[in-house]
């Protein structure tokens, strides 16, 4: 059986999260890898969200806000993207493939675009392949080996 | 103060100057040096002297021997002569016409001993350029007088009591003027000195200015320090007088830098400055309300005087302005009294302003008299003596025919009214005008239609044109007279001339239209007999208007003295004259077009006008 | 007030007033040619002169600014005047004996030829007389101080600055209105090569903004208003008896606090000279649906006649929907009521005149309750459809017959086969686009827009007027194109909604809320300046944050940031998020 990728996907409540909707409103399909948490505002999402989803056993994390200016709490989605420099420096550490987090401007009128989105992400995450991070920690196996693309 | 055995004061006017007085000047300094008398003699430029006929002038002070006519070339012998032997060089000292022996000393000119000098006192005895030269002759006293010891009333009341009258011209009492002015509603109040003399002619004020600029601004001081609420003035000089603005401003700064202008003059607590305004030469802003107009910086138009301008002048506050001259006297009033001004000159002013003219006028004698130049006379002369006495007769013993007074809005009087004197009324009562003082002498070979029509071709000329009977009424007036001297002209012309000459005198906006046909009007009274000849006969009495004239060569001269030289023949522009070289010379009357070329060619006199 | 005798009349008037005021009221004409009321009196034709007695003394004086005093007489036809006023008729007459104001005064004045020949003669009609009206009114009224004189005396004229055309002439025709010959005209000129935008008529800087303006008061229209200009004229202000003039009126800002907002800002239209193929604002009669609109209209200019530039009627009209809409290069949607208004058009055109006309479609969607009916009357009038969108107007050329001096060329699909059809009007369909300025206005109110262009509603199907900021409602073209029904239905519903709220007295707002438990806040006060809002305090004698509740919006930024956990969001608790990643990652 094909390898299908847990995503875990943190939506703004305001743009990405809307966005969603509206794709499903307008009858756009999109893979059914992404498991949604909705947030207030991207700038929610607390670090140890991302690790703790990967430790979950997550494959992928998508993070959706708004877009720059457009953000409904002023100026939250810039937290959320300082946050998501600082946390792929943390995954290169712990070595996960920075490529596992994705961080994306989806707004409420882009239904297509979040549908482009996470199927290109679970694309990306298919061909990456399973994480299984706490496996490989227990076997003291610190670095994933990247799959060529 | 270095003191010299000799001044040789050399004439700085404009006349002079144009006549090389600067190297003049040079070539004394070169000279004085030569002979090692730098320690002795000094030269200094000085202001006009008035007798610009005779320019250019050099005056050896103490004795005040007048050289007249100099040239460059004199001065070696000069130099040796006279300011190191001692000896004046009779050859450069004037000689009056008909007579042999030349009179030495300036005083014993009949030009100079005839004159009574107030506003010219200073003329040819002080350096402009120097304000020390000016107070040492007691400038500034009268300023020093009023600011220390008088009222402002009081000097009002002292310049009324003087009967002193506008000079520029109309003879509004001054005091009057003065007093209106301070009634007049404002808190802000200009005081401006007219110096933008136009008449053809007349150079009076320019001459006031680059000889004494400094008592035009004490006169223009004392005047705002009278009215009161003055505090700032206005000096409007034509862009044609470059010199005299320079003097001015040469003088204001000077003035400025002893105390006399500016903030505080004489700790009294009165501020008072002037500034020197340039016109553009217009005929018309010399009329106060284009001249305030164009102070404002608006086209130099007038406008209707019904609200005077003492009241609503220049930027719509009272102002005060007089002529240069008119400024001039004031402080000599102030130092020496009104009554010492007003026992000169005609009539009764205590009563009635209006009621003589007092004091003196500087005239610009020009014209066909032998002494032209600038004189100064009490009022109630007659102008029989200007001409005859101070002007030395006319010319070449000719006959005199007219003088005519007041620029060219001015009339002439004919030979019988010469003996009624120089006043205001009597001037305007014969058709003439006291003017700003510009005097032409007319002779036999003036032609009266001529000198009208030049006249009234200046002042179609800078009439602004801003009201009809000006602007097309003065042009079709001159279209009339140029009519008449190339004898189209018809009675009915004359009628015709006349009517429209009354009416524009009538019904013109400004004093420019409102007199330009005097000088039209008083030669129709008086000369008609001449318009008569042109018109009916086709003659010019005065064999001036050249279409009216025949031309014929007298044979005897042309074969035996001009030997047939043909030069008439070659500048005639029509080929009129027929004859071949070394013959007697023709002229086909049916050819020849009048202008005149052979009788200006013709090195014999050999053409014949007729 | 003075007492003054003119001809014998007794007259009282203020002091000060000029005789020819005074005259008036008494009934007396005296001749003028340079006077208006609308400058200080100029004094130059100097054909009002009258005689003034005072006493003994007897002046001649213009009575256009002679100031009038207690007890003066004054004459106004005396014979000396009558002699005055006659030869300045005859320099006049001499001078410009063809210009009518002159002759006819003239012949008032008695005068039948002039006595001067003149060579400044000058046999134009509309010769200038260089009486100064223009001058006057330049300077003192408009202020713009362009035209002067020059020249001195006989050569005096008038002059524009340097004798050009200037850029500070603000062309306001005041010196054509007051030119008594005519020497001065307006002239339209083409302007940098592209014709005369199309304007609804003659407008003058005061008017009333629109028929049904509420309040109904004349507004100044700053632009074209001499005292914006210049700071002249002010000549409204001088006859406005209730002085209700204020030209210090600015557009203001006015702060209305309110706690819902209703965004119905409309549309723009479409600028049909992008298209440069149909020729809008380059070929004549080649109008916009809003020019079109307005002709149409009985107020407009043409006054509802449908009517070419030249006046005429036209002989067949040409209507081409779907300009910049339905179109992938402009705006891919369809903009919805063009195809009912462009049928409403052909309807009052063939109303009006016996034009043919013809409709550019591409699809005809008549979807309304009524549209469809209306459509299939239209076809029973003998309207022509053709089915293909027009692909070019160009002016007719020589050897093309047909009634119309304009070419349409599109392809018909219906028959497959290339047309061109003369017409001598074309009315363009324009698109319905989002407000050049709704990006802004976006941003202000915190919603977003569709991939369109217009505001984004909260659902499209389920909640088609609220937006995703609580409070802020939209309808009508602001949210997208719609025609009236559509547009009071939206506003209808949103006015319900947001009464509902009002009827209510009270606000329901969202729980969700961030909370410092004090055990655990060590004070370090990172979050204070997270806070967009400036929700979070310190306290210095706790030496702990706080929370303001009514501040706080509960986004949680906070919560994410404190390195203690002590922050709780309400709803959003690290334990339910951490809860729902296990349940979401559990299978």
């Amino acid at each position: 059986m094909e390898f299908e990728p847990k995503i875990v996907a943190f939506l703004c409540n305001w743009c990405t999260y809307t966005g969603a909707d509206l794709a499903g409103v307008s009858r756009l399909k999109s893979p059914a890898n992404i498991r949604v948490i909705r947030t207030m505002c991207s700038g929610r999402v607390d670090p140890t969200f991302v690790m703790k989803a990967f430790d979950l056993g997550a494959d992928g994390v998508l993070i959706g806000g708004c877009h720059p200016g457009d953000c409904h709490y002023a100026e939250g989605n810039y937290k959320t993207l300082r946050r998501a420099h600082m946390l792929k420096k943390i995954m290169r550490k712990y070595g996960i493939d920075e490529k596992r987090l994705r961080l994306e401007w989806i707004s409420a009128a882009e239904g297509d675009k979040f549908q482009e989105v996470t199927t290109t992400f679970t694309e990306t995450i298919r061909s990456l392949g399973p994480l299984d991070w706490r496996k490989r920690i227990g076997k003291g196996d610190r670095t994933e080996h990247t799959v060529a693309v | 103060m270095k003191q010299y055995r000799l001044q040789v004061m050399v004439c700085a006017g404009t006349g002079c100057v144009s006549n090389h007085s600067f190297e003049l000047k040079e070539a004394l300094d070169r000279e004085i040096k030569k002979h090692n008398l730098q320690n002795e003699t000094e030269v200094v430029y000085t202001g006009c002297n008035g007798f610009c006929g005779a320019g250019p002038i050099v005056v050896v002070q103490p004795d005040g021997i007048f050289y007249q006519l100099l040239k460059v070339t004199d001065i070696p012998h000069l130099v040796e002569e006279h300011l190191l032997k001692g000896r004046p060089v009779k050859k450069n000292l004037y000689t009056p016409p008909a007579e042999k022996t030349p009179i030495p000393k300036m005083a014993d000119i009949p030009f100079f001993s005839d004159q009574t000098l107030i506003a010219l006192r200073n003329r040819g005895m002080i350096d402009p350029e120097k304000i020390d030269d000016y107070i040492a002759r007691g400038g500034y006293k009268a300023l020093a007088k009023v600011l220390t010891s008088m009222k402002p009333d009081e000097v009002m009341s002292e310049i009324k009591a003087s009967g002193l009258r506008g000079r520029g011209g109309g003879g509004f009492p001054t005091g009057v003027k003065w007093e209106t002015c301070k009634k007049a509603h404002g808190d802000t109040k200009y005081v401006i000195c007219n110096a933008d003399e136009g008449d053809p002619g007349a150079f009076m004020d320019r001459s006031i200015i680059e000889g004494d600029p400094h008592a035009v601004i004490e006169g223009m001081i004392i005047g705002a320090y009278a009215i009161e609420n003055v505090h700032q003035g206005y000096i409007y000089v034509r862009m044609e007088y470059p010199l005299a603005i320079k003097r001015f401003q040469i003088a204001i700064q000077q003035a400025r830098e002893y105390g006399l202008l500016g903030k505080n003059i004489f700790a009294k607590g009165f501020d008072f400055d002037l500034d020197v305004r340039r016109g553009a030469g217009a005929f018309v802003c010399g009329e106060s309300t284009a001249l305030m107009a164009s102070i404002e910086g608006r086209p130099g138009e007038p406008r209707a005087k019904y609200i005077h301008t003492v009241e609503k002048g220049l930027w719509d506050c009272p102002t005060c302005l007089n002529n240069v001259e008119t400024w001039v006297n004031v402080p000599q009033i102030i130092l020496k009294g009104a009554k010492w001004f007003s026992s000169v000159g005609t009539g009764d002013v205590s009563i009635d302003p209006w009621g003589g003219s007092k004091g003196t006028k500087v005239f610009s004698l020009a014209g066909k008299v032998n002494n032209t130049g600038l004189v100064e006379v009490p009022m109630g002369i007659s102008l029989g003596d200007i001409v005859y006495k101070i002007g030395g007769g006319i010319r070449e013993g000719k006959k005199f025919k007219a003088v005519q007074t007041g620029g060219p809005s001015g009339g002439f009087i004919p030979e019988s009214m010469l003996d009624i004197p120089v006043d205001y009324e009597e001037l305007t009562k014969i058709g003439s005008m006291m003017g700003s003082g510009g005097m032409v002498v007319c002779d036999e070979e003036n032609c009266m239609v001529d000198m009208a029509k030049y006249f009234l071709k200046f002042t179609q000329e800078e009439s602004c044109g801003k009201c009809i009977p000006c602007r097309e009424g003065t042009k079709r007036m001159l279209d009339i007279l140029e009519r008449i001297t190339i004898g189209e002209g018809t009675e009915e012309d004359l009628l015709l001339l006349e009517e429209l000459s009354n009416m524009i005198v009538e019904s013109s906006l400004c004093a420019l239209g409102g007199s330009a046909p005097n000088p039209v009007l008083t030669t129709l009274k008086y000369f008609r007999e001449e318009y008569e000849a042109h018109v009916k006969n086709k003659k010019c009495p005065a064999k001036i208007c050249r279409q009216l004239l025949t031309y014929t060569i007298d044979q005897k001269i042309c074969l035996e003295i001009g030997h047939g030289c043909g030069v008439c023949k070659k500048n005639c522009p029509d080929a009129a004259i027929i004859g071949e070289r070394k013959t007697v010379h023709y002229i086909d009357p049916v050819k020849c077009g009048k202008c005149g070329a052979c009788y200006d060619v013709c090195n014999f006199n050999a053409i014949i006008i007729e | 007030m003075v007492t003054v005798k003119i001809d014998g009349i007794e007259v009282q008037v203020q002091e000060d007033t000029p005789i020819l005021k005074a005259a008036e009221k008494a009934g007396i004409w005296i001749p003028t040619m340079c006077h208006s009321e609308l400058f200080e009196p100029y004094g130059v034709c100097r054909l009002c002169s009258v005689e003034v007695i005072r006493g003994k003394r007897t002046r001649i004086v213009t009575a256009c600014n002679y100031p009038v005093r207690e007890g003066l007489t004054i004459q106004t036809n005396s014979a000396k005047i009558q002699w005055i006023r006659k030869i300045i008729m005859e320099l006049m007459l001499s001078r410009w004996p063809n210009v009518k104001v002159v002759s006819e005064m003239a012949a008032k004045l008695g005068v039948k030829e002039s006595r001067f020949p003149s060579l400044e003669r000058d046999e134009a009609e509309d010769a200038c007389i260089l009486c100064g009206r223009c001058v006057n009114v330049c300077r003192e009224v408009v202020q713009a101080e362009i035209l002067a004189f020059a020249h001195r005396g006989i050569k005096r004229e008038v002059v524009l600055p340097f004798g050009d055309q200037s850029n500070k002439c603000i062309v306001c025709g005041a010196c054509a209105h007051v030119c008594p010959t005519g020497h001065i005209k307006m002239v339209v000129e083409d302007y940098k090569g592209k014709k005369p935008e199309f304007t609804l008529g003659v407008k003058t800087p005061i008017s009333v903004p629109t028929l049904q303006a509420v309040p109904r008061v004349p507004v100044i229209d700053t632009e074209s208003c001499i005292y914006f200009e210049t700071g002249g004229c002010q000549t409204c202000a001088k006859v406005c008896e209730p002085q209700a003039i204020n030209y210090k009126m600015e557009d203001e800002i006015v702060e209305v606090e309110a706690g819902q907002v209703l965004l119905t800002t409309g549309y723009d239209l479409f600028d049909a000279s992008k298209l440069a193929q149909y020729g809008y604002g380059r070929l004549d009669n080649v109008y916009s649906s809003l020019d079109f609109e307005a002709i149409l209209n009985s107020t407009g200019p043409t006054g509802g006649k449908v009517v070419m530039k030249n006046g005429n009627e036209p002989r067949s009209v040409g209507i081409l929907h779907c300009i910049g809409s339905r179109d992938v290069e402009n705006h891919p949607y369809c903009s919805r009521v063009c195809c009912m208004y462009a049928l409403k058009f052909a309807h009052l055109v063939h109303d009006r005149t016996d034009a043919a006309i013809y409709q550019f479609y591409i699809d005809m969607r008549a979807f309304g309750k009524g549209y469809e009916e209306f459509y299939s009357r239209l076809l029973d009038e003998g309207i022509t459809m053709i089915r293909g969108k027009a692909a070019e107007v160009v002016e007719r050329s020589h050897g093309i017959n047909g009634d119309g001096s304009l070419l349409i060329r599109c392809e018909d699909t219906l028959i497959g086969k290339f047309r061109e059809i003369p017409v001598d009007m074309v009315v363009l369909c324009n698109a319905i686009e989002p407000r050049h300025d709704i990006e802004a206005i976006r941003r202000i109110f915190s919603i977003s827009k569709s991939p369109d262009g217009f505001f984004l509603e909260r659902h499209p199907k389920l909640d088609p007027t609220s937006t995703m900021s609580d409070g802020i409602y939209i309808a009508g073209c602001a949210q997208g194109p719609k025609d009236i029904p559509d547009t009071v239905a939206q506003a209808g519903s949103a006015a319900a909604r947001i009464l509902s709220i009002i009827a209510k007295g009270e606000v329901d707002i969202d729980p969700i809320r961030a909370f410092i438990d004090e055990k655990y806040c060590a004070g370090c006060r990172m979050c204070n300046n997270l806070c967009p809002y400036s929700a979070i305090d310190f306290i210095d004698d706790k030496k702990i944050s706080q929370i303001n509740d009514v501040l706080c919006k509960g986004c949680g930024t906070c919560v994410a940031a404190c390195p203690a956990s002590a922050i709780t969001g309400k709803g959003f608790s690290d334990a339910q998020i951490f809860a729902e990643l296990e349940g979401l990652l559990a299978i």
